[in-house]
Formats: C-alpha cells, sequence, structure tokens
C-alpha cells in the first residue's frame, strides 16, 4: 500500500483518540498485572500477611498433576468451542444472507442465546441434561431407546467437558455469526457472478469468493474467541464446576480448600506469557499483519 | 462454439417490462454486436444468455441445449462483464487462468493460453499483481484475458473496450477481430462505439427501450436502416432529416425541389400516398459542388445551392460544416480538399442514390432495400 500524507495525519489523529483510553487502560490493566507478578513470589496468608519464597510458587505449580491435567482440559474445550463457533457462526451467517420470508424476525431470533443472562440459560441446561427428569435422557431412552441407561452428564466431568463446550458454542456462535454477516453482506454480488461464469457451482463459488472474502473476520473472530474463552470462568463454573480448565483450577486454587493466592498469581503470570506469545505468533504468521 | 438462439424473449422487472419480446439466431462462429442507447437492455440481454438473470418469458437456445433452466456454470460461456468483476484476492496470473482450470485444462495449456492472452492484452508485467494494484484499463484488460484464455462455447462481451485510450482501444479491436477469425468464436458484443459496431460485427443488431429495432450486417444498418432511429443512431455525425412536401414527382423543402424519380428505389405510387415525408441525407455524403471532383457516369447529383455556413469545425483530414436547411440546423463532413469558410455561402452537392425517404408519421423507411 502506498504510505501518503492522508495515511500518516490519519495516524496522527489515531494517536490523539487513544491516548486517555491508553492511560485508563494502563492504570486498570498494567497495576494488576505488575501487582500479580509481584504476588507470585510469595507465601500469601489469609490474614495478608506475605512472605517472599522466590520460585516455589512455580516450581510447586509445575510439579502438580491438577496443573498439567486442567493444561489438557482448556485445550480441548479451546479447539471446541473456537472451532464450534466458528463453523456454527459461518453456517448461519450464511443462510441469514440468503433471501427468504421473515429473514429479518430470524436475523433477529439468532441472536437470542447471547443476550440471554448466562445465570437462567444455564439452569436451562441443567434441566435439559437431569439424569432423572431431563428431556435428554427422556429422549434418548424412552422415545429412541438407544440404550437403557441413563447417563448424568453433567455429573461426569469426562462427558461434562462436552456439554460445557457445546453451551459455549450456543452461547457464543451469534458474535461470530454477527461480524461474518456484516462483512458477508458487503461482498461484491459480481464476484459471485464471475465465479459462475468461469464454471464454479455452489460450493464453489462458496470456496473461492466468500471464503477469501472473509478471511480476515474469520481470523478475527478465532482471535477473539481464544482470547475470551482462554480465560473464560462463568459459564463452565456455573454449569458443570467439576470441568477443570485453568481459569476453574485456579480459581480453586486461589480460593477454595488451601488458599494459596501466590500459587494462584504463579498460573495466571504462566498463562499471560503463554497468551501472549500464541497472539504474537497468530498475528504475525497467521494474519500476516 | 455454439449458435444462440433467443425466442420471444422478456424480461420484466415487477411490472417493469424492460426486453419485450426479442428474437435473434447467433449463428456458429458469429459475432454479432449489442448496441442501443443507454437503459435499452443490452446487459440485461446477455446475463439472461449467460443465467445471471431470469428470463421471464420465452426461450433461450445455445447449440442444441434449452438452456432457460441451466444454471450459468453449465452453460460454458465466457463473460466480461461491464464492471470488471475480477477476484481481489487473486493476481492477475491466477485470475486469467480460474474458469480454464476449472475447465480441467492440463497445465502445458494453461501456461500457452496465458503467455498469448497476457502478450496480446501486454499484461506481462502485471501477473502478480492484485486486481486493487492496477488501473482501469488495465483491470479492464485482465477481465478481457479471463474470458479469452477461456475455451467456451459462447463469449459475451459487456462494453470490454470503453474505458481505454484511443490508441489502446484500436489495438484491441484489430486484436479481438483477429482471434474472432482465427477461432471463429461465436460472440455478443455490447458497445456504445460505433467503430467497434462497425468493424467487428457480421452483424449488429440495434435496439432501443427493449425492442429490437433492426439486425443487419454494418452496411445495411449504415445504408439502410429500418427508420429515423437507427439511421440517426448509427452514424456520426447523426443523418440530417428534413421534412419535405410531396409535389407529384417532386419532393419540395425550402426551396429545393428535388426529383423523386432519381433517388435510388423509390416507389413513386408508394410516394403518392403520402403528404410529406422525411428526407435523410448523411453527412458524409454531402460534397463541395465547387470541388471539380471526378465523375463516373452513374452519379446523380443534387446541388443546395445558396447554403449560408454557420460553423466549420476543422478536425484535421475532416472537416464538419453547420448549417441551416429547410429549417432544420444541418451537417455536413467535407474534407481537406474544400475551403469553406464561415459566413460564407456555398453549394453542397448530394448523390441522389444515397438519400432516403422515411415516413413522417410511422418512421419507417420508405424505399424497397436495394444492393448494399
Ligand atoms: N434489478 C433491476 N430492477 C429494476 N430495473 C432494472 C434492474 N436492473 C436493470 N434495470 C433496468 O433495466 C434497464 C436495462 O438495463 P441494462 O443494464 O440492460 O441497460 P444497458 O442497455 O446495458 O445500458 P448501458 O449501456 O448503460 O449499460 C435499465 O432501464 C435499468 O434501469
Ligand atoms: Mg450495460
Amino acid at each position: 500500500m502506498a504510505s501518503s500524507i492522508l495515511i500518516k495525519n490519519e495516524a496522527r489523529l489515531g494517536l490523539k483518540l487513544v491516548a486517555p483510553a491508553i492511560g485508563i487502560i494502563g492504570l486498570l490493566v498494567i497495576y494488576p498485572i505488575f501487582f500479580n507478578v509481584y504476588l507470585s513470589f510469595f507465601d500469601v496468608q489469609l490474614n495478608g500477611s506475605k512472605t517472599f519464597i522466590g520460585l516455589d510458587n512455580y516450581s510447586d505449580l509445575l510439579a502438580n498433576p491438577r496443573y498439567y491435567h486442567s493444561i489438557g482440559v482448556s485445550i480441548i474445550y479451546l479447539l471446541g468451542t473456537v472451532i464450534g463457533t466458528t463453523v456454527l457462526g459461518l453456517a448461519a451467517a450464511v443462510l441469514m444472507n440468503q433471501e427468504f420470508h421473515f429473514r429479518n424476525i430470524a436475523r433477529g431470533l439468532i441472536l437470542l442465546p447471547y443476550f440471554a443472562p448466562v445465570i437462567s440459560v444455564v439452569f436451562g441446561w441443567q434441566f435439559i441434561f437431569d439424569p432423572v427428569n431431563g428431556i435428554y435422557n427422556h429422549v434418548v431412552v424412552d422415545v429412541l431407546h438407544l440404550t437403557d441407561t441413563r447417563e448424568n452428564l453433567i455429573g461426569n466431568p469426562d462427558s461434562a467437558l462436552f456439554v460445557v463446550i457445546l453451551f459455549d458454542i450456543w452461547k457464543h456462535f451469534p458474535i461470530a455469526y454477527l461480524l461474518l454477516l456484516a462483512k458477508l453482506q458487503s461482498v461484491p454480488k459480481d464476484l459471485y457472478e464471475a465465479a459462475a461464469i468461469d464454471g464454479q457451482n455452489a460450493w464453489g463459488r462458496f470456496w473461492h469468493v466468500t471464503l477469501p472474502e472473509l478471511k480476515f473476520v474469520i481470523a478475527t473472530v478465532v482471535l477473539l474467541r481464544i482470547i475470551w474463552n482462554l480465560n473464560r470462568f462463568e459459564d463452565v463454573y456455573l454449569l458443570a464446576p467439576n470441568v477443570e480448565t485453568l481459569p476453574i483450577f485456579t480459581y480453586y486454587q486461589a480460593f477454595a480448600g488451601i488458599v494459596d493466592q501466590g500459587g494462584a498469581a504463579a498460573i495466571s503470570v504462566i498463562q499471560l506469557l503463554v497468551l501472549v506469545g500464541l497472539i504474537w505468533l497468530y498475528v504475525r504468521k497467521v494474519l500476516k499483519w | 462454439m455454439s449458435s444462440v438462439i433467443l425466442r420471444n424473449v422478456n424480461k420484466s422487472y415487477g411490472n417493469l417490462p424492460i426486453v419485450k419480446n426479442l428474437n435473434l439466431e447467433v449463428k456458429d462462429g458469429e459475432f454479432v454486436v449489442l448496441v442501443g442507447p443507454s437503459g435499452c437492455g443490452k446487459s440485461t440481454t446477455l446475463r439472461m444468455v449467460a443465467g445471471l438473470e431470469d428470463i421471464t418469458q420465452g426461450d433461450i437456445q445455445i447449440g442444441d441445449r434449452a438452456i432457460n433452466d441451466l444454471p450459468p456454470h453449465k452453460r460454458n460461456i465466457a463473460m466480461v462483464f461491464q464492471n470488471y468483476a475480477l477476484y481481489p484476492h487473486m493476481s492477475v496470473r491466477e485470475n486469467i487462468v480460474f474458469g480454464l482450470k476449472k475447465s480441467g485444462a492440463d497445465a502445458e495449456t494453461i501456461k500457452t493460453k496465458l503467455a498469448d492472452v497476457s502478450e496480446m492484452l501486454k499484461l506481462d508485467e502485471y501477473l502478480d499483481r492484485k486486481p486493487a494494484d492496477l488501473s482501469g484499463g488495465q483491470r479492464q484488460r485482465v477481465a478481457m484475458g479471463r474470458a479469452l484464455a477461456r475455451d467456451a462455447d459462447v463469449y459475451l462481451f459487456d462494453e470490454p473496450l470503453s474505458n481505454l485510450d484511443a490508441k489502446l482501444r484500436h489495438h484491441m479491436r484489430t486484436e479481438i477481430a483477429r482471434i474472432q477469425h482465427q477461432y471463429n468464436m461465436t460472440a455478443i458484443y455490447v458497445t456504445h462505439d460505433q467503430i467497434e459496431a462497425m468493424t467487428l460485427g457480421d452483424r449488429v443488431v440495434v435496439m432501443r427501450d427493449g425492442i429490437v429495432e433492426q439486425v443487419g450486417s454494418p452496411m445495411e444498418i449504415y445504408l439502410q436502416p429500418a427508420n429515423t432511429f437507427v439511421a440517426t443512431f448509427i452514424g456520426s455525425p447523426a443523418m440530417n432529416l428534413f421534412e419535405a412536401k410531396v409535389d407529384g414527382e417532386e419532393l419540395v423543402f425550402d426551396k429545393y425541389r428535388i426529383p423523386a424519380t432519381s433517388i435510388a428505389n423509390v416507389d413513386l405510387n408508394v410516394l403518392a400516398s403520402h403528404d410529406t415525408v422525411l428526407v435523410g441525407i448523411r453527412p458524409d455524403f454531402f460534397e463541395d459542388s465547387a470541388l471539380s471532383l471526378q465523375r463516373s457516369p452513374s452519379d446523380n447529383l443534387f446541388a443546395f445551392d445558396d447554403i449560408q455556413v454557420d460553423l466549420v469545425e476543422n478536425l484535421g483530414f475532416d472537416k464538419e460544416i453547420m448549417f441551416t436547411l429547410g429549417g432544420e440546423n444541418a451537417k455536413a463532413r467535407l474534407d481537406l480538399r474544400s475551403h469553406v469558410q464561415r459566413q460564407e455561402t456555398i453549394s453542397l452537392s448530394v448523390d441522389l442514390n444515397r438519400v432516403l425517404l422515411f415516413d413522417t408519421s410511422t418512421q419507417g423507411m420508405l424505399i424497397n432495400a436495394g444492393e448494399v
């Protein structure tokens, strides 16, 4: 791209506009991060007294098998939710970009899961999978007769992980859908016409026109979903507290049983470093920004 | 290659008819040019052939296939869009070979086609660029290349040269003519450019408001226009039309009396049933009577004397003269040899074999078509 006076002017204006925000973010974000790093070198007691213990928090953590287990759970959770929301959001966006009756209503309805307060929909989901009265077991056992044992899907941490993933996909695909639909509507119609003339059927046009046009939005959606879900707490904890993703593990470490704020701080520091590293790689290598 | 047949084709948007009962047969290997004023339905017609617009009524056939319900990707058509429609994420090279690849051409064919097309369209140095980094004319050439690289049954061109400078346009025009003769492609070509229409078309279709006004070879359209619309639309400057009274065997306007019997192919009985007619004279057919030109015996000259020249525009070899005749503003195109000046009074001659007569009320041609 040609750099021009116009672009330089715009950059200068941009700097002026973000300056106040940078100041506030500095106070609200940078300070806790430094405090966190500081805490991670101490043994913190409930009464607030701290003893410096060097890297002990880190070595304890790296020797804790529960830590590695929670990393594994987090990776599955991330893969499932990021891929799931992106694919479902893309499918919904493509569908909602077609002309049909009541399209505007349908476009609005799709957003409902995203608006709904998490606490109320969590109860709904727990009811669906309730081992005794739940719809899931009723359909699988009584209606379809696929099996005759009633499963407690949320009670078992292994299956609960998949329920939690499904829940997140259902709740958060609308944001992917929204971003993708906005871009989809601006794809010039004549590109599809040219591709059709060049012999591409509907699938080929999706592959050669839609996907390349959406590339950056898809990449942005994936990036946002990774950042959000690596830190996702309330959805998981409320629906199935037995699914120990990294944030849940950190919470148990810091506030439940043996309270260990220093250890929890160490987890966050490692997580922050990994996240920053991942995002840097992603932005440079995948997005090529 | 294949023929294209449009039978009673209609297109409406809602209740608004855009193309009305269009019939056209493009023969195998024929190059048909579609001309007409802006908004007359040329692009719509092309898009119906391509399958991008559905047909409200009628049939379209390519070769012996009825294609009304065939989606565009199964029609094996190549098209140059009026607004290019290049793939923005692909390089020029990828844009050009995209359709060719899809059609299953082998690597060797793709390579030679790409080389041919990019040399012909002077795109060699831009092959690795993205469309966003090209000028309008360069993009248009890429769009052209994308179509010409294909091995399609029918080629559709929607004003493919409209954004090129005069020199490049001339180059491309001759290139298209060359390819056309070499490969005998079946093509429908939309243009506003008279020269393109005259030079490229095996046949020219003149449209107005969704109706075909005339189909014919370029010379037929030029010399024997079916009505005053075609007569004035084709040819530049436009044909002069003078309203004349029919007085026995003479046509009278201003102080001039033209012997109708001298006009080629006039049917005096038809003439007798009209009070007035429109006399059509192309500016090109006037000559400066002051020049003693070599005449052939078949010449059949009529001289308009005492013409007051209002304006002279020198165009290099040609000059355009504006004057008033029969109360109408009229134009004549003379050339270098004439030394006419503004405000001079001169005499202009016209070969009566070239004069056309039209019905004042229907605007239709009144002369039996003769040899062109
Ligand atoms: N989607 C549409 N809805 C309603 N009218 C339309 C639509 N598309 C085209 N038209 C109308 O159809 C008519 C024919 O359009 P078309 O594009 O075929 O014209 P054209 O002959 O190609 O003109 P130009 O030389 O300016 O390209 C125009 O009057 C245009 O306004
Ligand atoms: Mg057009």
